[in-house]
């Protein structure tokens, strides 16, 4: 199915819809379809806008609405948020934007999903450990879903969001922006279309704080505030419940094993999305895992069945990059690498930059993707395309953190099989792939 | 005064394996225990040991836990406080007898502990369950019968996926999402195991119901896609 750019300010959907209708054709199936038209009831007349809620806001999903409000065809109308505090934070920044009072605020996301059936789509920012049953919850509810990343805590986790977004036709993106941004793009596509000749490794960058191995501790148990305030049920989500304490609250959830998916997941939710992507393992995940004796996986090889390594880079001391997140692709002929704060890709040598960047148009004129994560998505919530960062992209990347981490904890190389998504003769390994949830919060 | 010694000692005792254990390491520090799983099981059993100590050692029977570990952790399923951990350490322990453990909880628990128990056993794809995960699809509190309809689709078995059909006209309007779940993902398993018309069956069923929207959109993409794949299914 050929995919369609952004809608043209002179054709909207209604012109479209007419011209089906005159051309007779019963069985056409419009290629730029108003989401309510393909999910609601028949009777409800399509909109040109997206009504969207936000969920779980806190800074970085505030970054994130700082993109999605100026788009002139999204409107967010609600916040939903176990903590007072936020809510009334977001519901001001939105009245503000749209001039009025009308953002409404829930506490409660199951409450929310099943009575706000006007709502098209959400903004999903909780922190790692609510983003897959946030996004299933809510693209079972009929929504579609942007979700920060860390997308998923597990291989299993992951699995259901792809089943469910193709359950029930839902259009999703995971936050892994820089799948959106030209110089990683070009970086992708120089590898990708063969011009660093062939690819034997590509390097990844990892966070350069905390460790594979997270914490089990609790911090001090603190007087429980009202459920008004912070409903801490709701927080902990499906997590093993423990006592409250505001600092987890205030973000202090990093590195524990519970709530987050390690300095491996921390930053590898890019930059294996962005690794294979550009050797063509989107689709994929990595094959073999070899175990480094340090704590943080730093210098790890995982090799994919393509044959290519991928090396997982601290970059403390190494300087790969001059900036986070990056990844480096190094082929027979060349080499490309991309990372925050570059204008460019560096490159092995110069000619390569007026390829690249033909490249990338080539690569904007065949998706019609447009170099703007949330306008993608936003985008496809319209054309029902599949987004740059759908739920496959997510989920075989994050299988390939997920067995890095397990690699890490066990002390010992492990292979994986991303057919079957388990590991290869090994039980303990698998024991892994799934966590237990905590009722009520289990999708 | 000798009987406060006795129960001194007696807490002493039970408490010992955790005691032990915090001193070599405490638990929340272990991250995985090989070989330790005889005083993680002592731990569990000990009703003496702090909460967070029987919920690492839980933890850690994730890991390690075999077949020796299945009762000691299924009797904390009706523990307030512990029921989700001892979940938590029996869901990926490969042991059979995990599955015996979980279904005869389904009688012995309520409320949100049978709903986990439920989930854990539509995760094991216990097939031997749907028969008394059948019987709870009606006459329950709705977050019991929510569970049951989503674990049996789990399951994906031909009688799984009719109990559901059965249950649906009579649902509440607080389940139906749930029953509706619970079919679209046996219409999965049932395509997977060649009965590809009984998961189309289904399908048109679900396509023509009143049921919310994108149930209707995704029952009718699934029965599509079924027509369009090649072989006729048993």
């Amino acid at each position: 199915m050929s995919r369609t750019g952004p809608l043209s300010t002179t054709l909207n959907r209604r012109q479209v819809l007419r011209a089906a209708a005159a051309a007779g054709a019963a069985s056409f199936l419009p290629t730029i379809i108003p989401a309510r038209a393909l999910g609601r009831d028949g009777a409800t007349a399509p909109s040109e806008r997206i009504t969207m809620a936000g969920i779980g806001i806190g800074s970085r999903g505030q970054f994130d609405l700082g993109w999605m409000l100026p788009e002139k065809d999204v409107q967010f109308v609600a916040i939903c948020d176990a903590r007072k505090a936020r809510r009334e934070a977001v519901k001001r920044i939105i009245d503000q934007h749209n001039g009025n009072s009308d953002c409404q605020m829930y506490p409660e996301m199951r409450e929310f999903l099943a009575t706000r059936t006007d709502i098209d789509a959400v903004l999903l920012a909780t922190g790692d450990r609510w983003h897959a049953l946030g996004a299933i919850l809510a693209m079972r509810s009929g929504k579609d879903v942007y979700s920060e990343k860390p997308s998923c805590m597990t291989v299993a986790e992951g699995r259901a969001v792809v089943e469910t977004a193709r359950r029930y036709g839902r259009i999703y993106q995971t936050g892994v922006q820089r799948l959106s941004e030209p110089h990683h793009v070009i970086a992708i596509e120089l590898a990708r279309q063969g011009l660093l000749g062939e690819i034997k490794t590509v390097r990844c960058h990892i966070a350069p704080w905390d460790a594979a191995e997270m914490s089990h501790a609790w911090l001090p148990a603190e007087p429980q505030p009202s459920k008004e305030v912070c409903d801490w049920d709701a927080w902990l989500g499906p997590c093993p419940w423990r006592p409250y304490n505001s600092s987890y609250v205030r973000g202090q959830w990093r590195n524990y094993y519970d709530f987050h998916t390690s300095c491996i997941g921390e930053w590898g939710a890019h930059t294996f999305a962005q690794g294979q992507a550009g050797i063509d393992a989107s689709y994929t995940s990595g094959s073999e895992y070899h175990y480094v004796k340090n704590d943080s996986g730093d210098g790890m090889h995982v090799k994919f069945a393509n044959g290519i390594t991928m090396v997982l880079e601290r970059d403390r001391e190494k300087k790969i990059w001059h900036g986070s997140c990056g990844m480096k692709f190094e082929g027979t002929e060349g080499w490309a690498a991309a990372a925050d704060s570059y204008s460019e890709p560096e490159l092995s040598s110069a000619s390569l930059l007026p390829e690249g960047k033909k490249l990338l148009a080539e690569y904007m004129e065949r998706t019609g993707r447009p170099m703007s994560h949330v306008r993608n998505f936003f985008d496809c919530v319209k054309s029902r395309q599949q987004t740059v960062a759908n739920p496959d992209v997510m989920h075989h990347s994050m299988s390939t953190v997920h067995a890095a981490n397990i690699c890490m904890w066990l002390k010992r190389d492990v292979k994986f099989d991303p057919v079957n998504e388990k590991f290869v003769n090994d039980p303990e390994a698998d024991r892994f792939l799934v966590r237990a949830q905590r009722e009520p919060w289990i999708y | 005064m000798s009987r406060m010694i006795v129960s001194c000692v007696a807490l002493l005792i039970l408490a010992a394996p955790a005691l032990a254990l915090a001193q070599e390491q405490p638990l929340a520090q272990v991250t995985f225990a090989k070989g330790d799983e005889a005083k993680l099981i002592g731990i569990v059993k000990s009703a003496a040991a702090p909460q967070k100590d029987r919920a690492d050692a839980c933890r850690l029977l994730a890991v390690v836990g075999g077949k020796d570990a299945v009762a000691p952790l299924a009797a904390l399923l009706a523990d307030e406080k512990l029921s989700h951990m001892a979940r938590y350490g029996l869901e990926p322990n490969p042991d059979p007898s995990v599955n015996v453990a979980l279904r005869d909880a389904l009688g012995k628990v309520k409320g949100l502990h049978l709903a986990g128990v439920i989930g854990s056993l539509g995760v094991r794809k216990d097939p031997q369950a749907v028969e008394p995960l059948a019987k709870l699809l009606t006459g329950q509190e709705c977050v019991v019968k929510q569970a049951a309809a989503r674990a049996l689709g789990k399951i994906g078995t031909v009688d799984a996926a009719k109990s559901i059909e059965g249950a649906l006209p009579g649902v509440d309007d607080c389940c139906k999402l749930a029953f509706c779940e619970g079919l679209l993902r046996a219409t999965e398993g049932l395509a997977t195991a060649g009965h590809k018309d009984a998961a189309i069956a289904i399908c048109d069923k679900l396509s023509a119901a009143s049921v919310p929207p994108q149930v209707r959109l995704g029952a009718s993409k699934k029965a599509k896609a079924l027509r369009q794949q090649p072989g006729k299914g048993l």
